[in-house]
């Protein structure tokens, strides 16, 4: 890179490269003016010189807010700024070269370390103000000074008073780099030219403490110890310390590094004119004194203004993200809810007031809130809600919240417990969600299920029509029959009547069989809600195979009946399971239409081949599934069938799995299909308790 | 030939349709025997015994028409009235073509039923009795010799005495001795008479 281009790429777009040299120019400028007025405190008082050297202060300044490429030009140029001062007080040229390459190794020394730890002072941060201070208030300055010490020693003065002149070269440079720097970095942050302040009420106090500063400062320097008890004299010091943490607190950094500039500019004037608290006998002790004192002091003031901001900050942090995490939540009709359980308070976000439908006037409470969720499910909500929670386990419930308005709301709470590292339990966190859209979908949809599975059901009757008819037929045959024969015996005479009563008896039987097959259809049109009870599969299965016998009769099928003799009872909803037998029975039917007549076998077998699980199995001799079938065939929908809509076998699985159980089809290897329904006992289902 | 009382045999599968239409029958004063399917009654009813076959059309195994065409194919025309629950055209015709009484749909009206009886038990009677005459007239005419055989075949044709001994090859006093016996053995009077018995036995020559 040329020097043109290196200029060019800091520049801002489209300046020129006398742009490029403003800052450097200024910085040159300030340097100059800095050295002399150090000089003209030498020169207004023989009681003290400057206790610190602005052109160093100044020139770590530029060097942090300038980038690393142009260091070069600012120091090139300062070098003029510091020759034209220092001939004007009479330094040699080697001291002068000496002194130049001390001041600048110390700022670039300096400069390069903050650099590299913190990046750009803030001091809005307690490690970074921090590491600023040990760097320019410590390491530094005492590195730099071990050079420096030789300045005056090439001026001829005595070699043995090196740590001395060490001594005065660190205090001199640590000082301007803690009291000097401070403020103008902060001022050059918040952008060079701008001093924007919050309002007039802000700038007025600012001006106030700053005047109070002042006078606390006055006084306490000008404090003689013979009038008041000498013993007085440590604690007087300590009069402009609670304005400094005043300002520290009002304003932060900004504020504390402007009260520590104050109180030493006021501690250098007043000791320019003659006695202050720090004057001793010869004018190095003094300026000594006042910079150790300057030095500790604006350290620690320092620590507090960056500690005092990072806590702000913090504290800021957290309202934002309190503010964000209520809106997320506002936004997912969600609530927040926190018992703090050694405090006994809880709390809530607005959103569960309205939610709930609690007044504005009502205090929101566990309570309260209880008091506003439907009566049958209080339980499942007050044990969300309770302290004593396994450990790491998130408690769940969803229940009904009635509004004073008259609205049914569903929500659902989700709630865990955080505890401290003994494992006792510190506060209960959870949401509440408004999911009433999402329950009333689901409520929607499984009465569309219900709905289904009962039309299936009512359509598979439909296609029995013609076996119903002859189950009921058949007792009206017999009854007709006996009826008309009662009548000829009672005819007679004789009258048989033995003989009718017998008739008569039979007519009774036959009817309440007739009614038997009406109620089981009547059942089976029925929509009704699932009932579950324990039910003895075999029976189920030859109830039901009865309603299929004409049908049977009419196909030339034989049925091959092979029932487990002690089978365990089963749980679960004869009408639905009655459906699913119907449906697989009658597939089996259909699927043997094209087998030749005398090969027409169906079998139903029922056994126990797992443990805890009862198996019903029915085969026919069909043509089997086609093996690109094999996968749809529980897809809604999909049938190999001229009419139908195909959704029987979807349905039936869905109700096997609602009992806990299963069904699977798979080609025989007699030929056929074979399908096989599973079911888990009474006492291992998953359906609990009867109703 | 043993003398029995006309039965009437009731095959259907269901049982108390079984029991309600026997007592039904009987109370109008039948006999009645009852089988729970055709199997059974195929190997148990005596064909001896008179009577008529109230069937039910749909039944497991083997079925009312096919129980029919055993039947038939076994040369037993017991007359038949199906029952049924259902109503099929094909199977009614199939049923009436292969000589049913009477097609009933259940529930089965006992007038109807027993009209059909009626009516089974005439055909049967008449049948039976035809049978016993065919059977007996086959006996006599096995006695007959050869000459007389001849004679009578063409008597029946409606040949004169003097023609048939042009025929046969003698004289009109030896056919007329032959005539006479003949017309003894057969246990007939007329010409006529002989013609009617005859019909049904194969005497007609080929002419």
């Amino acid at each position: 890179m040329t020097t043109m281009d290196s200029q060019r790429s800091s520049l801002l777009p489209g300046g020129n490269p006398l742009t490029a040299l403003q800052k450097p120019i200024l910085v040159a400028c300030a340097y100059f003016i800095g050295a002399e007025a150090a000089f003209l405190i030498g020169t207004l008082s023989d009681k003290i010189f400057a206790p610190f050297w602005p052109p160093n202060a100044i020139l770590l300044c530029a060097l942090l807010s300038a980038p690393i490429n142009q260091w070069w030009l600012y120091l090139l140029l300062a070098f003029p700024a510091h020759v034209i001062a220092e001939v004007g007080v009479g330094m040699n040229l080697s001291q002068m070269l000496v002194a130049f390459a001390t001041n600048c190794a110390l700022a670039v020394a300096a400069a390069a370390a903050i650099r590299k730890w913190i990046g750009r002072p803030t001091f809005e941060t307690l490690r970074g103000t921090g590491i600023y201070i040990l760097i320019v208030g410590l390491l530094a300055p005492a590195v730099v000074a071990l050079g420096g010490a030789f300045v005056p020693i090439s001026g001829g003065e005595n070699a043995d008073r090196y740590w001395r002149f060490w001594a005065e070269w660190y205090a001199s440079n640590a000082l301007g780099g803690l009291t000097l720097s401070p403020p103008i970095l902060i001022w050059l942050n918040h952008g060079a030219w701008s001093f924007k302040v919050h309002s007039k009420a802000r700038l007025a106090e600012g001006i106030a403490l700053a005047l109070c500063l002042f006078l606390a400062c006055n006084i306490a320097f000008a404090f003689n110890p013979g009038t008041f008890a000498e013993g007085f004299l440590p604690s007087i010091i300590y009069l402009p310390v609670p304005l400094i943490v005043l300002a520290a607190l009002r304003f932060g950094n900004r504020g504390a590094s402007f009260a520590v500039l104050i109180v030493t500019i006021d501690l250098i004037w007043r000791s320019l004119g003659g006695w202050s608290l720090f004057a001793s006998n010869d004018s190095e002790t003094t300026v000594f004194a006042i910079q150790t004192f300057l030095i500790g002091l604006s350290s620690l003031m320092l620590l507090l203004g960056a500690s005092i901001d990072e806590t702000r900050a913090a504290a800021r942090r957290n309202r934002e993200i309190e503010e964000r995490m209520t809106f997320a939540a506002v936004s997912a009709h969600t609530g927040l809810w926190e018992y703090n359980i050694a405090e006994n308070r809880f709390w809530t976000t607005d959103f569960c007031r309205s939610l709930f439908g609690i007044p504005a006037y009502t205090k929101v409470s566990p309570r309260t809130l209880i008091s506003t969720v439907h009566p049958d499910d209080r339980p499942a909500a007050t044990r969300a809600l309770r302290v004593d929670l396994p450990a790491g386990e998130p408690a769940q419930a969803e229940f009904r919240v009635l509004t004073p308005d008259g609205a049914t709301r569903w929500v659902h709470t989700q709630a865990r417990v955080y505890r401290d590292e003994r494992g006792k339990p510190l506060r209960i966190g959870g949401v509440f969600v408004d999911v009433t859209q999402r329950k009333e979908i689901e409520l929607e949809g499984e009465e569309r299920r219900r709905d289904l599975v009962h039309l299936t059901r009512v359509s598979i009757l439909g296609e029995l029509s013609g076996a119903i008819a002859h189950e009921i037929n058949q007792p009206l045959t017999a009854i007709l029959s006996n009826a008309q024969a009662a009548r000829l015996m009672l005819a007679q005479n004789p009258p048989k009547v033995l003989g009718a009563i017998d008739a008569i008896e039979d007519i009774v039987r036959e009817d309440t069989r007739a009614s038997l097959v009406i109620s089981r259809i009547r059942g089976l049109l029925k929509k009704g809600e699932v009932h579950f009870e324990h039910i003895r599969l075999n029976a189920l299965i030859t109830d039901t195979l009865k309603l299929l016998q004409s049908e049977f009769m009419s196909r030339r099928i034989k049925v091959k009946i092979e029932l487990e003799k002690k089978l365990p009872t089963i749980h679960g909803d004869p009408i639905q399971l009655e459906q699913v037998i119907l449906n697989v029975v009658m597939n089996a039917i259909e699927a043997m239409a094209a087998t030749a007549s005398n090969q027409r076998v169906l079998t139903i077998m029922t056994s126990m081949n797992r443990p805890g699980f009862v198996e019903a199995t029915v085969k026919d001799r069909g043509r089997g599934i086609a093996s690109e079938h094999q996968d749809r065939l529980y897809e809604p929908f999909f049938t190999t069938k001229t009419s139908g809509l195909g959704l029987g076998l979807s349905i039936c699985t869905t109700i096997m799995k609602s009992h806990g159980g299963d069904l699977q089809i798979v080609n025989s290897p007699e030929g056929g299909a074979s399908v096989s329904l599973t079911l888990p006992t009474s006492v291992h289902s998953p359906l609990g308790a009867v109703k | 030939m043993t003398v029995s009382q006309f039965t009437i045999f009731i095959v259907d599968d269901d049982a108390g349709v079984q029991k309600a239409l026997s007592r039904l029958v009987e109370a109008s004063g039948y006999a009645c025997q009852t089988f729970g399917c055709a199997r059974d009654f195929l190997f148990h009813h005596d064909t001896d015994i008179p009577g008529c076959l109230i069937l039910d059309m749909s039944m497991p195994e083997i079925d009312g028409l096919q129980l029919q065409a055993s039947l038939g194919a076994g040369g037993i025309d017991l007359p038949i009235i199906f029952v049924t629950g259902q109503s099929d055209v094909q199977k009614t015709v199939t049923a009436m073509k292969g000589g049913a009484i009477d097609f009933l749909t259940k529930p089965v009206n006992a007038p109807d039923l027993l009209d059909a009886v009626a009516r089974a038990e005439a055909q049967d009677t008449q049948r039976r009795h035809d049978r016993d005459e065919l059977s007996a007239v086959v006996a006599r005419a096995a006695l007959l010799t050869p000459r007389e055989r001849q004679v009578m075949q063409h008597v029946v044709a409606g040949r004169l005495n003097k023609q048939i001994a042009g025929d046969l090859g003698t004289v009109e006093k030896t056919i007329k001795v032959h005539r006479g016996r003949m017309m003894a053995k057969m246990g007939v009077r007329t010409v006529a008479e002989l013609v009617r018995i005859t019909e049904h036995i194969g005497v007609w020559p080929n002419h």
